[in-house]
């Protein structure tokens, strides 16, 4: 409460600060944002799944007329407080837990080189690609997965963007970020959302521990960059552009498995098995391509990236026995993820809206956001149709969510879905209240399957200020 | 001498008047657009004010670039939901939408021009940058002292609306009202235009949008306009419009 207390004292400081200190012709320092509060309910026993109250304070001032202060950060509670002892009752952080995240933070000079460059340095998110919230070009900050209903989240990170304007449709952006920096793993309910490469164990094995190390790239200059470039253009009505990053794949990937086998019962026989393995973080080079324009009245448009793991990932299993069965007491297993097998994720979309109002976005995707590896990437069929009444105060979606499709030769056992409908009102225009519900199902594997005894109830309210 | 001048200024007064009965509804609809797109470029400050049927009132304050007659970029300044929207509008349809909330420009679908732009009873398509002559086949349907009525019908099949009439103020060719019907033929919309000089300019000091359907109202005030300022082309770009 103190940290809060002090934070905000900061701001108000500044903001004074700014205020008082204002040379005649410069702009006060801008603060506004949003309050959201954001809660959901499981339907299968009405335990409360989610609470997040989140303070989104956005802070800007144009320094000159060519530059630019921008910083956004979160002050959230977040989640369901679990306490346990008397004594945990005295610690706010454990009754009222919350956290503060500074999102972005950059400086933007505009109109370097006779007016053709910008530079922004800072923490920052970059938005590459043309498709709605799934976009596989979009490699150069890591995803962050904790809330996974929130579509293409992205973390901010420490970079240094150069955007060169050729002329006016044409443009080259470069981008360096000198430290590496890894997804964000979903977290509540949805901690297992993410059911990733895991062992399969024989009948006869039983998992007695599981433990994990994750080595992180040194923070050496060569091991913990990453770099990308763009060029974006505009031809025949179309919007293009063409990319390459040479950066991380963000998830972590098990590099080494060892599993200890101890005999449980002689007759028959059993093992325990107690597994330790070291995951790391691979270098890739991906390049993309996208576009998006209109044919006839509709909006279409595509997007695609090649990835290609910079050298070998593999996974070596290590299974020791124990010693008196005889024979060898290792033996090694190698489970090869990207070697020589570059995969390709896309995503083709189309937007309209009929003479009714009713707007529907349409989007076949290969290959979802945290999905990797070819022969591992499914098919997503993705659905948006919204209508607003009483001039936007309501916004009703009936029909938004997606279908998977695992294995095309066995669909019936291998497909998912998710359906999130969705009643938003705003009673002015700064207050919004959504009602929204997310249902899942499926037969096989997958991110949605995993989530099927998580369907739940939504509600929301946002105030922008 | 006498009647050889009377006889000329008669001549004069009969061809200019006929010359005045010939203006075809397309002909006046060149000089409404002459008239509302003059200037080079302009900078406008907007007070859009919404109100529903039961009288309450939302207050938006925009800001507008427009250079020559297909170059405009609109966008939102308060309230804090809607700061920052923008829409840039380019020569042969091309139509930027821009969302902070999702730090990206995005391509607007032609599909979209007929609906109502942010609870606005404006469409998209009133958004475009495009002169009436553009968007529109005119015909002139009445005649009386002060104002021509002239028929427009969109160009665009797909449009929602069947026909405009719109009222033309004879003296200064400024379109002063207009009603939309829909493909039934009923009246939907209407929009009256308060026309100030500003120098060597009219200037829509006042546009006043009324859905007849739902009774919701939208006035457009501007609260400041700058003409020929030398617009740089650099604002009608992508960049621009992410760089508020």
């Amino acid at each position: 409460m103190k940290r809060i207390i002090t934070l905000l004292a900061a701001l108000l400081t500044l903001f004074s600060i700014s205020r008082a200190q204002q040379p005649s012709g410069q702009q006060p320092l801008k603060i506004y944002g949003q309050l959201l509060s954001n809660q959901r309910i499981l339907t299968k026993n009405w335990n409360w799944a989610w609470n997040e109250n989140r303070l989104d304070l956005k802070l800007e001032k144009k320094v000159a007329q060519n530059s630019k202060f921008y910083s956004e950060i979160w002050l959230r509670n977040i989640g369901l407080p679990q306490y346990y002892s008397l004594s945990e009752l005295y610690n706010k952080n454990i009754t009222d837990p919350w956290n503060l995240e500074i999102r972005q933070a950059y400086v933007s000079v505009f109109g370097l080189l006779n007016g053709k460059l910008d530079l922004t340095v800072g923490k920052q998110i970059m938005s590459w690609g043309t498709a709605d919230k799934f976009n596989p070009t979009n490699n150069l900050n890591p995803y962050d997965y904790e809330d996974v209903l929130d579509f293409g989240r992205k973390r901010g990170v420490l970079a240094a963007k150069a955007d060169f304007y050729i002329n006016s449709d044409n443009y080259i952006e470069a981008v360096f970020m000198p430290f590496f920096k890894p997804i964000g793993m979903p977290v509540g309910v949805f901690a297992n959302a993410f059911n990733s490469q895991s062992l399969t164990l024989p009948d006869n094995v039983s998992l007695h521990s599981s433990t994990d190390s994750v080595i992180e790239p040194s923070y050496s200059f060569k091991n913990s960059f990453s770099a990308g470039i763009r060029f974006k253009g505009f031809l025949a009505n179309f919007d293009y552009s063409l990319s390459y990053v040479y950066g991380y794949d963000y998830m972590p990937t098990q590099k080494t498995s060892d599993i200890f086998l101890s005999v449980r019962s002689l007759n028959p026989l059993t093992f325990n098995a107690d597994i330790n393995t070291d995951l790391n973080f691979y270098r890739q080079h991906i390049i993309g391509a996208d576009f998006a324009g209109n044919i006839g009245n509709v909006g279409v448009w595509g997007e695609a990236a090649l990835f290609i793991a910079a050298k070998d990932v593999d996974w070596t299993i290590t299974s020791y026995y124990p010693a008196f069965l005889g024979g060898q007491t290792s033996t090694k297993d190698s489970v090869l993820f990207a070697k020589n097998k570059p995969y390709i994720k896309y995503v083709l979309g189309a937007d309209y809206t009929f003479g009714n109002g009713i707007y529907v976005n349409a989007q076949f995707i290969h290959g979802f956001l945290h999905e990797r590896w070819q022969g591992q990437l499914n098919d997503y069929l993705v659905v948006r149709a919204e209508k607003s009444f009483f001039n936007d105060k309501l916004k009703i979606s009936p029909v938004t969510g997606m279908i998977m499709i695992a294995d095309w030769n066995d669909v019936k056992n291998n497909y998912a879905w998710a359906y999130f409908p969705q009643i938003t009102y705003k009673p002015t225009d700064n207050i919004e209240f959504t009602m929204a519900g997310g249902l899942f199902d499926g037969k096989g594997s997958g991110l949605f399957n995993n989530l099927k005894d998580y369907k739940m109830l939504i509600f929301s309210v946002k105030y922008n200020f | 001498m006498k009647t050889k001048a009377l006889t000329l200024i008669m001549t004069l007064s009969l061809l200019f008047g006929l010359n005045l009965k010939a203006q075809t509804g397309q002909q006046i609809l060149n000089k409404v657009d002459r008239v509302t797109t003059q200037a080079n470029d302009v900078y406008q400050k907007l007070k859009i004010t919404l109100i529903d049927k039961h009288g309450r009132r939302q207050e938006r304050i925009a800001e507008l670039w427009q250079k020559g007659s297909n170059k405009r970029l609109f966008r939102f300044i308060s309230p804090a939901a809607y700061r920052g929207i923008g829409i840039l509008s380019l020569p042969n349809n091309v139509m930027y939408l821009y969302m902070p909330a999702y730090g990206r420009v995005r391509r607007i679908a032609s599909s979209i021009k007929n609906q109502k732009f942010a609870g606005t009873d404006l469409s998209y398509s009133d958004m475009e940058a495009k002169k009436y002559s553009e968007r529109y086949t005119a015909k002139l349907i009445k005649s009386d002292d002060h104002y021509y009525w002239l028929q427009a019908t969109p160009k665009d099949k797909k449009s929602t609306y069947s026909k405009v009439i719109l009222k033309v103020k004879k003296s200064d060719y400024t379109p002063v009202y207009a009603e939309f019907y829909d493909k039934g033929g009923h009246k939907i919309k209407t929009m009256s235009t308060q026309f100030v000089k500003n120098g060597k300019y009219w200037t829509a000091k006042k546009i006043t949008v009324k859905d007849l359907k739902t009774q919701h109202a939208t006035i457009m005030t501007t609260l400041q306009v700058k003409y020929d300022q030398g617009l740089s082309d650099n604002i009608f770009t992508t960049r621009n419009l992410q760089n508020f």
